[in-house]
């Protein structure tokens, strides 16, 4: 077992909301030709015809509003660029334009779904990204929205949900929490939500009478700098502006559109701080940074289907997906940033994707309690089969620490 | 040598706005948790309902007061019994 491995005493995944990959890091291409991003070239027709090609104009805010749709029909949409449903037709990535058109109704503003950041607009996200582990690879569980895909990253499975619905809470297969729970009932597990009035999107969990499991953000940075981290932590933003406690700001930082992408910046680099200032908190942690789904806004890579031999085991009916067909669980969703940080873990490392089909390794949200269970529990029976079979992160660690000046901090 | 240091640009504080209006994920979180508030009523509800004067043994009173108790305290913990040998 490498080095990075035997030190491992926690893991910590923060949860992003509803950006795509090319839009976060695309444009890291051009200096990294290792990562999976943008030519300049990749385009959608508009509803004219007319070819729109990605541009660097994203802004922190104001740009994407009407917030893009990201439902199962319009995320279909976007991935075969036709409403038309049966076999025969292929995932092109050519309807993202057409599906915000039809929110929008305005020409100009359909080709802002195009826009992509330049990495100076996103210091703390690129620098991660090269200064770690990239993953060419990493999508969405569902091409569908928030909740569904929340839940792969808790559960290993939506339950057969592809919308916002939450009422699998008398499902079978325990969440990773109740799992690392029943294991180690004392700190073994924790979901960070940012405060009171922005609260959790897990609140299947709350409705489990679970409520041990949830702390708020303050208390994160607190466990941090006082070395008393559990195991595992998932970490929420915060989902809403709201006035303080002491009547101030406080900004919505999930990066949701139309909140500020800036924000959002600050969060990340904030809860890297609380891990990277506690120098053995640093030497035993991997963190992970990824989007939940990457809400409606432009991806160029085909998401791929999944291993037929490990099925999620659920199918929804062609009225819950709103296409008229029913999905059964086969394809994954649309490709979302993903970050892996830790010492151990040599600057610069591309963790390859569809784009190398001898090396390529595919990741989902599955992957998440896939590889919290493999590490601190070991052989678990009562989870999918395809969470059972998904990509794990955590041989990405090496025998080798980078040393304290080799390693950036935020201010 | 120090490590490199990466400057974060703070947010333009004229980013807030609490009056945006609320966009699906928060109107289903809304939701959501008044559907667990329901079941929350539902459980105090229930336990409401019971009646003190049928408790008899120290069994049946340490039951209630779990129940009692993991509403309004719920970080509480259940602690392991003494094994005894067999």
């Amino acid at each position: 077992m490498p080095a990075g491995l035997d030190n491992l005493k926690h893991i910590v995944v923060l949860m992003m909301e509803n950006r795509s990959f090319d839009h976060m890091l695309g444009a890291l291409m051009k200096q990294y030709p290792k990562i999976n991003g943008l030519t300049g070239n990749e385009s959608n027709p508009d509803t004219n015809g007319a070819i729109v090609k990605v541009q660097p104009n994203a802004q922190f805010q104001s740009q994407l509003d009407p917030d893009p749709d990201h439902h199962f029909p319009g995320v279909d949409l976007q991935i075969f660029g036709t409403t038309q449903q049966g076999a025969g037709r292929v995932a092109n990535m050519q309807g993202f334009v057409q599906d915000y058109f039809s929110q929008t109704n305005d020409l100009n503003r359909s080709h802002n779904i195009m826009y992509y950041f330049t990495p100076d607009k996103l210091p703390v996200l690129t620098t991660l990204a090269t200064e770690f582990a990239v993953f060419n690879g990493w999508f969405s569980s569902i091409p569908g929205p928030t909740i569904c895909n929340r839940a792969f990253a808790h559960y290993g499975t939506s339950f057969g949900q592809v919308g916002m619905d939450i009422f699998y809470v008398l499902d079978k297969i325990p969440s990773i929490y109740e799992r690392m729970v029943q294991a180690n009932p004392s700190q073994s597990a924790k979901i960070y939500y940012y405060d009171q009035q922005s609260s959790t999107m897990e609140i299947v969990n709350l409705l489990k009478n679970e409520p041990q499991i949830f702390a708020t953000y303050d208390q994160f940075i607190a466990d941090c700098k006082s070395g008393d981290l559990p195991e595992y932590s998932f970490i929420e933003p915060c989902y809403n502006d709201h006035a303080g406690a002491d009547g101030g700001q406080i900004l919505a930082s999930d990066q949701h559109p139309d909140h500020n992408v800036q924000e959002g910046e600050n969060f990340i680099a904030n809860t890297f701080n609380a891990i990277r200032t506690n120098p053995d908190l640093w030497q035993s942690t991997a963190m992970l940074v990824v989007y939940d789904e990457h809400g409606g806004i432009y991806d160029h890579v085909v998401p791929p289907n999944c291993d037929p031999n490990f099925p999620d085991g659920h199918t929804a009916t062609g009225d819950a997906t709103g296409t008229g067909t029913p999905f059964a669980f086969d394809r994954l969703g649309i490709r979302v940033p993903a970050v892996l940080v830790s010492p151990w873990i040599p600057r610069g490392t591309v963790i390859p994707g569809t784009e190398d089909p001898a090396k390529g390794r595919i990741f989902e949200h599955a992957s998440i309690p896939a590889t919290v269970t493999q590490f601190f529990l070991g052989n678990f029976d009562n989870r999918t089969a395809r969470e059972k079979n998904a990509q794990t992160f955590l041989n990405i660690l090496t025998d080798n620490m980078r040393p304290d000046d080799d390693c950036v901090v935020f201010n | 040598m120090p490590p490199k240091v990466v400057k974060v640009p703070k947010t333009d504080p004229k980013a807030f706005n609490p009056n945006r209006p609320a966009g699906k994920l928060l109107l289903a979180q809304t939701q959501h948790l008044r559907e667990g508030l329901i079941r929350h009523l539902h459980e105090v509800s229930t336990v409401l309902a019971m009646d003190i004067r049928s408790l008899k043994t120290e069994g049946d009173v340490s039951d209630y007061v779990r129940k009692v108790t993991s509403i309004l305290h719920p970080y509480g913990t259940r602690r392991a019994g003494r094994k005894v040998a067999s």
